[in-house]
């Protein structure tokens, strides 16, 4: 019983043969890094087996877990030297799932969980800093909010748009403390309007709560699609990972990003990736504000104006840059990696080996055997034989006439002719029939992966600004990638 | 697998409910085809012939690798000689399958091939056979030259002779010209000719049976074929003569005195020698539990894995697109079986593969079905010791990385 539970210093990780099927992919590399001693903040990780008791246990968490979380959590707190729920200098957490291998936007993350009505003041107090404090609360209370207790997010969002709307602002960031508090009454509201229950104040009810939704998030149907067409057992299950929040939204000292240790798309040995100054997270994939490239080159070829991470925080781009080829010297493989600075402090939130183009995927293959970092035959292992289809793809006869009826951005290569569709369904449906069609539609959703599965090609009329991407899909406002490969 | 995707065009209006698109200049409705190319993000009207991508830089340097790894032989399928080109410059190591029946559809030659269908007296069929011949004989050099110093495995004749008869009535009138019968009669022998089912009718060398002409002049065509090659000193391909749909080894004996008669023949008329070998396909149950037998008179063996994966479920792949999915949802079967090999399918080719071993140690081995680019199915006929794969001409790299990935996992 006693290797449910694993903090990411434990010395048993380091037993355990397989670390990534009981901890899950995000466990067992944040146990890694704490190991190499990159600065990971404390947490531990749910495992797999506890999964497994969830679902025997009719969906609950018995009470032999809760007191062993609790136990956990008394580390943490005794580790970063703040308290659960505590009045004056509270811990928040982060609850983040993680499976065996990555899902990327299929199943459940909640962020600054243990803020409530009392602890807002504390944090507010404690950073001198009223309007972050009241940001992250209402934050929390929106995801929270839909993750576990199912509200829609759009009714989150229609209220901060109401709300801009008639302050006369545009962005998430003219809003202020007072704004932020008028809000967090209104999203308590839509919470009780919804649920007929009050948003729980109970810090450990918010913990099980978010650790409960994260094990349900496996059985979601968007996870189901994802494994079927992915073909990952259902029996494996996911971990849960509790860490101690840091913060990249308290100041313009602050930001969070993701990167990858080289460029996705063409395989250069360049990072590559995205950063957001005085931001949390879901601000770098949520679209509300435009992220910054992390490099100088990027910003340079991508011809925009606003400063890359390079140039606004050399310094700590240098402490990543060095972590990065550290990762992957170790991985032995390209990592994409999220970040988070707290008052110019770097943190590295995760690390996974990094989604990439077939044509990537084969130079960084040989490149990594050139620079002796891996073998030939692990090299040939690397590539997905499948994967190659892509640059095998015909290319269209420049000789024959085209009819060119419109233009839209080159996002996945190669060319296919078909009948058009507009559902997913209908894909489906012609696609059983041997017919080749081209799924047509103004954005795509995860609950469209069936029929761009079917489909010989996707025609979108929004979506596609992140070239990193093979296919971008919006749900909620927040952009998904897809990579089909 | 990799979909090509345009997006973000802000030059096209949707509307879902009148299901339709319009663009500045047009309205596209559900069912127009249009094409997309992804990497220019245009978005073109109708359908638009591609050209083939060249294997260069890192990708070739990858596949070298492989290849020195790999003990797997990697071929094609492939019956026209672009495709055989195709194939070739993307690492062929030869042909496993190159049908015969699509050489019979050209329209030139169309008519002949239905005179040949409707004659009444064997006479009359030698005549019509007659002018094929030419034609199948230049197809064959045409090939044999592409492929020089690799093996061709030619198919002789498969698929039911109806599916070469007239449909309209404009074609009817056609070829009744032609033959010199009334179009009534012509009609009559269509109907004649048709099958309750013809997957299982009078098809491959059951035709031969029947009509031993066919293959004759068939083999006739191949080996002068090879004859002029070697004549005129042109470098020219290894070939391997494969009998389909035999079930006993009473067939493929006959089969085989057939070819061995026919190329001796024109080796004697044209005074010269050439090395070839006579197979079998492999696509019926039985005859995989009696491989023993067939190998008596089979020098190779090439797994029609499409047929014998309908002839072992008794599944017609054309009708399985209306219940595969509901067996796929209810998780009885894990993947489609005409993607990656059934292990029932598994177990008829490793008897086959053993039993063939037993009578003929020497016995050449492959596949020639879709599965042989299916890498899954590849690590199987590399576990089981086949000597090649055989697969569409496009996913010849594909199928070389599988074949160095099996031998590494091996």
């Amino acid at each position: 019983m006693n290797k449910l539970i694993l903090n990411f210093k434990s010395k048993n990780t380091k037993k355990i043969k397989n670390p990534k099927n009981l901890l899950g992919g995000k466990g067992a590399n944040l146990s890694e890094m704490g190991r190499m001693g990159l600065p990971v903040p404390p947490g531990f990780t749910i495992s797999t087996k506890v999964c497994d008791l969830f679902y025997q246990n009719k969906k609950r968490l018995n009470s032999s877990l809760i007191n062993q979380i609790k136990k956990e959590l008394k580390i943490i707190e005794k580790d970063v030297k703040k308290k659960f729920g505590d009045l004056k200098n509270p811990l928040l957490l982060s609850v983040r799932s993680g499976a065996r291998v990555s899902m990327p936007g299929m199943m459940d993350t909640i962020l600054n969980l243990g803020l409530n009505d009392k602890t807002v003041k504390a944090l507010a107090n404690k950073t001198s800093n009223g309007r972050f404090a009241k940001d992250s609360y209402r934050r929390f209370i929106q995801m929270y909010g839909n993750v576990v207790l199912g509200v829609e997010s759009y009714h989150f969002e229609e209220l901060i748009e109401n709300y801009k709307l008639t302050k006369g602002v545009l962005l998430d960031t003219d809003l202020d403390e007072d704004d932020w508090d008028g809000l967090i009454k209104d999203f308590k509201n839509i919470v009780k309007e919804k649920t007929k229950k009050e948003f729980p104040q109970d810090v450990y009810k918010q913990l099980f709560g978010a650790i409960s939704a994260v094990f349900l998030s496996w059985e979601s149907n968007r996870a189901k699609i994802y494994r079927k067409l992915n073909q990952i057992p259902s029996e494996w299950g996911t971990a849960v990972n509790v860490q101690s929040m840091v913060f990249g939204n308290m100041g313009n000292d602050c930001a969070t990003g993701v990167v990858f240790t080289r460029n996705p798309s063409d395989g250069s040995n360049d990072i590559y990736g995205e950063y957001l100054i005085n931001a949390q997270g879901e601000d770098v994939v949520a679209g509300t504000r435009t992220p910054q490239y992390i490099t100088k080159k990027a910003k340079r070829e991508a011809k925009v104006e606003a400063l890359s991470m390079e140039e606004s925080m050399p310094k700590v781009y240098l402490e990543l840059h060095k972590i990065l080829k550290k990762l992957e010297v170790h991985y032995k493989d390209m990592q994409d990696v999220e970040f988070t600075v707290e008052n110019e402090k770097l943190w590295i939130l995760q690390t996974r080996s990094g989604k990439r183009t077939a044509k990537s995927a084969v130079k960084i293959a040989v490149d990594m055997v050139k620079e002796k970092l891996i073998s030939k035959k692990q090299a040939i292992l690397r590539i997905d034989p499948n994967s190659l289809d892509t640059l095998l793809h015909p290319t269209l006869d420049e000789k024959s006439s085209l009819e060119i009826i419109a233009n839209g951005l080159p996002a996945s290569p190669g060319a296919a002719s078909g009948k058009v569709v507009f559902t997913s369904e209908e894909a489906e449906r012609l696609n059983n029939m041997m017919q080749d069609v081209i799924l047509v539609r103004v954005e795509t959703s995860p609950e469209d992966i069936q029929g761009m599965h079917a489909a010989k090609g996707i025609l979108t009329a929004r979506g596609g600004n992140d070239k990193s991407c093979s296919c971008c899909c919006k749900r909620n406002g927040k952009t998904m990638c897809f990579w089909f490969e | 697998m990799g979909r090509p995707c345009v997006s973000g065009s802000s030059e096209i209006d949707i509307d879902y409910e009148k299901k339709i698109f319009k663009t500045a200049s047009v309205e596209i409705k559900e069912g127009d085809v249009i094409t997309i190319d992804g990497s220019s993000g245009r978005i073109i009207l109708g359908s638009v012939p591609t050209v083939k991508p060249e294997i260069s830089g890192d990708f070739s340097k990858l596949m070298s690798w492989a290849d020195t790894i790999r003990k797997l032989k990697v071929r094609t399928n492939a019956e026209t000689p672009l495709d055989t080109k195709v194939a070739r410059d993307f690492g062929a190591e030869g042909i496993g399958l190159c049908r015969t029946e699509h050489m019979f559809f050209d329209e030139e030659r169309i008519i002949s091939v239905r005179e040949m269908i409707l004659s009444k007296t064997k006479e009359d069929r030698l005549k019509a056979l007659k002018k094929l011949l030419p034609h199948q004989k230049k197809d064959f050099i045409d090939i044999f030259k592409i492929m020089h110093e690799l093996p061709v495995t030619v198919r002789l004749l498969d698929p039911p002779l109806h599916e070469f008869l007239p449909k309209s009535e404009k074609e009817i009138s056609e070829v009744a010209e032609v033959v010199g019968l009334s179009v009534k009669e012509v009609k009559s022998r269509i109907d004649e000719l048709h099958e309750q089912n013809p997957m299982l009718g009078h098809r491959g060398c059951r035709l031969a049976i029947s009509f031993p002409e066919i293959y004759e002049m068939q083999c006739e065509a191949i080996f002068k074929a090879l004859s002029e090659l070697k004549k005129n000193n042109q470098k020219f391909a290894f070939p391997e003569i494969m009998i389909p749909l035999v079930s006993t080894q009473a067939e493929i004996k006959i089969m085989k005195d057939l070819v061995i008669n026919t190329a001796r023949k024109v080796q004697k008329e044209n005074k010269v020698k050439i090395k070839f070998l006579v197979g079998t396909m492999i696509e019926l149950p039985r005859a995989a539990i009696k491989a023993k037998d067939i190998s008596k008179h089979a020098e190779f063996f090439s797994f029609g894995t499409n047929d014998l994966t309908q002839t072992t479920f008794g599944i017609s792949r054309d009708d399985s697109g209306k219940f595969l999915h509901d067996y796929i949802e209810n998780k009885i079967f894990s993947i489609d079986p005409f993607i990656s090999i059934d292990e029932g399918v598994e177990d008829l080719i490793k008897i086959a593969v053993t039993e063939g071993k037993k009578q003929n140690k020497k016995i050449k081995l492959g596949i020639c079905g879709e599965h042989g680019g299916d890498p899954k199915s590849i690590y199987f006929c590399s576990k089981i010791g086949l000597n090649y794969v055989s697969c569409s001409p496009y996913r010849v790299p594909i199928a070389r990385l599988a074949a160095a990935q099996a031998e590494i996992n091996k």
